[in-house]
């Protein structure tokens, strides 16, 4: 180990020491949302058993004093009743990008799975859930329709994201030793012809945030990630060139979920339905929107569990408006398992 | 010559090179910019003000092959990141030379034309690679090169697949010690007699004086040059490199205008000169 290699070292594990204490607030923060008492509890029975770890050569006593700050952090945390909103995938994801756009007032929480955020807003662990619906090149994201499919919770909001993609590698890094690319795999076809113009290798890693964490913090030879400028951030990382996408245009919509409808007038409304299985259904409840001159933005397909169809509809217009609240009585009518997903407004973001 | 099969005139028409919204090869093209990106005041600074009085696109150095391994070499990565965010700011489209065949390709993402130096006329290896690439090449000519040997290093460019190269006459090393190097003004029509490629004349080196700049770009105009490639820099005394020869923005813009009437003055000679070939 050279001097630039303790250095470096020391680097790392001052960044690990400052995410480990972000989790920790994170998960304190879920956990008061579950119980408050539970939250409050943890606190100084935390301190009793970390006493025990303080064996090497920190002494017990620094550790006691660095434990008080963490815990009046957490407690001041705790107090600041902060809202919450998840969304999928590590910190610096996409996802996570746009809940910024939206309101950069709410704290992001990361989940694993989006099954996850939807059951764990229900729960009112969290505020809200964002999640990616389509995207104009790789299309539905069929896993997050079918779980609207079965929420109980309302659309508030949502959000137009440009996805400009950044090659990032560990600060210092040389580019021209660069060899394997990781990120998700539809990252990495998004920056195809970037990659094969630089012969760089793509390796499809789970997450595109997830491959600019595992590069940040295990720093493999020639090696990148694909992934936002948030990440980049996030992580450390240095950007050896941004918006290294193939195509200029490539958006991808969120939607915002929480337990109660927005209260506040919309400018957009989304519902889903099915029809019967009968020729011109469909036909006659697009019909309704045409005759008022109301602009359809979206129109989806997604089989349901019982074998028949569910469609997607978004469609511009405040549900209080006299041809929106019209033609949402008709359409009623004609339709089966009927249902306001919700009346919100959309964001757009660069 | 025989052997120039793509780079030779043959009565092949004059080639035109489109550099994003700028035509190389028609009218008179002036790339303006500092020696070496050093900052990013200096090169923003640098690109707005050339900008201002008329320069069509921007040069800035990342790579520097300087005489000494002490001297400045550029700020590399950092260096074609700045110089791409000044050119998308100010509009020109940038130039910037290219070393080391491993970095064609990632210059190739920041930069508009791709330069050789002139140390670098007879890298064989890095004309192969800039010619597997789809950027106009802007190719210095060799200090110690003949127009023979610099014909066949455009041909090495062409034979790889990329018909847009830009000459680029920046001097020759003689036996005259006042000047860096002596400007082979003649190269212009010389070369327009044996290739088809626009040329363009770099004063700055040629002389290696602010002061001689001025008039060796106005005899580049005269001479029939395409264009010109001249190095401005916001502030010269503090310049990391080539501080002598760097003109400053009053002196550029000074110029510039001297040189936009004698361009216009030799538009109208050869206009006359067309309308009574015709009658």
């Amino acid at each position: 180990m050279n001097l630039e290699d303790i250095r470096r070292h020391l680097l790392t594990i001052d960044y690990r020491l400052i995410k480990l204490l972000d989790e920790r607030m994170e998960l304190l923060l879920k956990l008061s949302r579950l119980d408050a008492d539970a939250a409050k509890q943890i606190l100084p029975n935390g301190l009793q058993e970390a006493r025990q770890y303080a064996q090497g050569l920190v002494e017990a006593d620094f550790y006691r004093r660095l434990y008080k700050e963490i815990l009046g952090e957490s407690k001041k945390l705790l107090n600041r009743n902060l809202k919450l909103v998840a969304f999928q995938g590590e910190h610096g994801a996409y996802s996570e990008v746009a809940a910024r756009v939206w309101d950069a007032a709410l704290v992001p929480i990361p989940c694993t799975e989006f099954t996850e955020i939807f059951e764990e807003v229900e729960a009112g662990i969290f505020d809200y859930g964002i999640v990616p619906v389509e995207n104009n090149t790789g299309g539905q994201v069929n896993q997050v329709n079918q779980l609207v499919l079965g929420t109980s919770l309302h659309v508030v909001g949502a959000v137009e994201l440009h996805i400009h993609h950044c090659l990032l590698v560990p600060r210092g890094g040389d580019y021209r030793e660069l060899h394997s690319v990781y990120s998700h795999t539809q990252a990495l076809e998004q920056c195809r012809q970037f990659l094969a113009r630089n012969r760089l290798q793509p390796i499809p890693y789970y997450d595109t945030a997830g491959a600019a964490r595992m590069i940040a913090e295990t720093t493999p030879p020639s090696s990148a990630a694909i992934a936002s400028k948030l990440a980049a951030e996030l992580y450390n990382l240095e950007i050896i060139k941004e918006n290294i996408e193939d195509f200029p245009h490539n958006i991808t919509r969120f939607l915002i979920f929480a337990r109660e409808p927005l209260q506040e007038r919309g400018t957009k409304c989304s519902i889903v339905f099915s029809t019967e299985h009968k020729a011109g259904t469909l036909f006659r409840v697009l019909e309704v929107f045409a005759r008022r001159g109301i602009n359809l933005t979206r129109i989806e397909s997604m089989p349901n569990l019982r074998g028949s169809f569910a469609f997607f509809l978004d469609f511009e217009g405040d549900q209080q408006d006299a041809p929106v609240k019209q033609a949402l009585q008709e359409v009623q009518k004609l339709t089966t398992d009927f249902r306001m997903l919700g009346c919100y407004n959309e964001k757009r973001a660069e | 010559m025989d052997q120039l099969k793509l780079a030779a005139r043959n009565g092949r028409d004059k080639t035109i090179i489109q550099v994003k919204h700028v035509r190389v090869g028609e009218g008179f093209v002036v790339i303006a910019g500092p020696c070496s990106v050093e900052s990013e005041e200096q090169i923003l600074a640098t690109a707005l003000k050339v900008k201002e009085a008329g320069a069509d696109m921007l040069r800035g150095g990342a790579f520097k092959p300087r005489t000494s391994p002490y001297a400045f070499q550029g700020l590399g990565l950092q260096g074609l990141k700045l110089l791409e965010k000044a050119g998308r700011i100010t509009g020109l489209p940038v130039v910037t030379e290219v070393v080391d065949p491993r970095d064609v390709s990632w210059v190739c993402e920041f930069a508009d034309v791709l330069q050789i130096g002139t140390r670098n006329m007879q890298n064989f290896a890095l004309l192969k690679e800039v010619g597997k690439t789809d950027k106009p090449v802007l190719l210095k000519r060799g200090m110690y090169s003949s127009l023979r040997e610099w014909l066949y290093s455009i041909e090495y460019i062409l034979n790889a697949g990329n018909p847009n190269v830009i000459l680029c006459e920046r001097g020759i090393r003689t036996f005259e010690t006042y000047t860096r190097n002596t400007l082979d003004i003649s190269a212009v029509p010389a070369m327009k007699e044996l290739t088809h490629l626009p040329i363009i004349i770099d004063p700055s080196h040629a002389t290696g004086r602010a002061s001689m700049v001025g008039s060796m770009s106005l005899a580049a105009v005269s001479a029939g040059a395409d264009g010109l490639l001249v190095e401005v820099h916001y502030r010269p005394p503090q310049a990391l490199s080539d501080k002598d020869q760097q003109l400053d923005p009053q002196q550029f813009s000074r110029m510039m205008h001297k040189l936009r009437r004698l361009v216009h003055f030799h538009q109208q000679f050869s206009e006359e000169k067309q309308s009574q070939g015709e009658t």
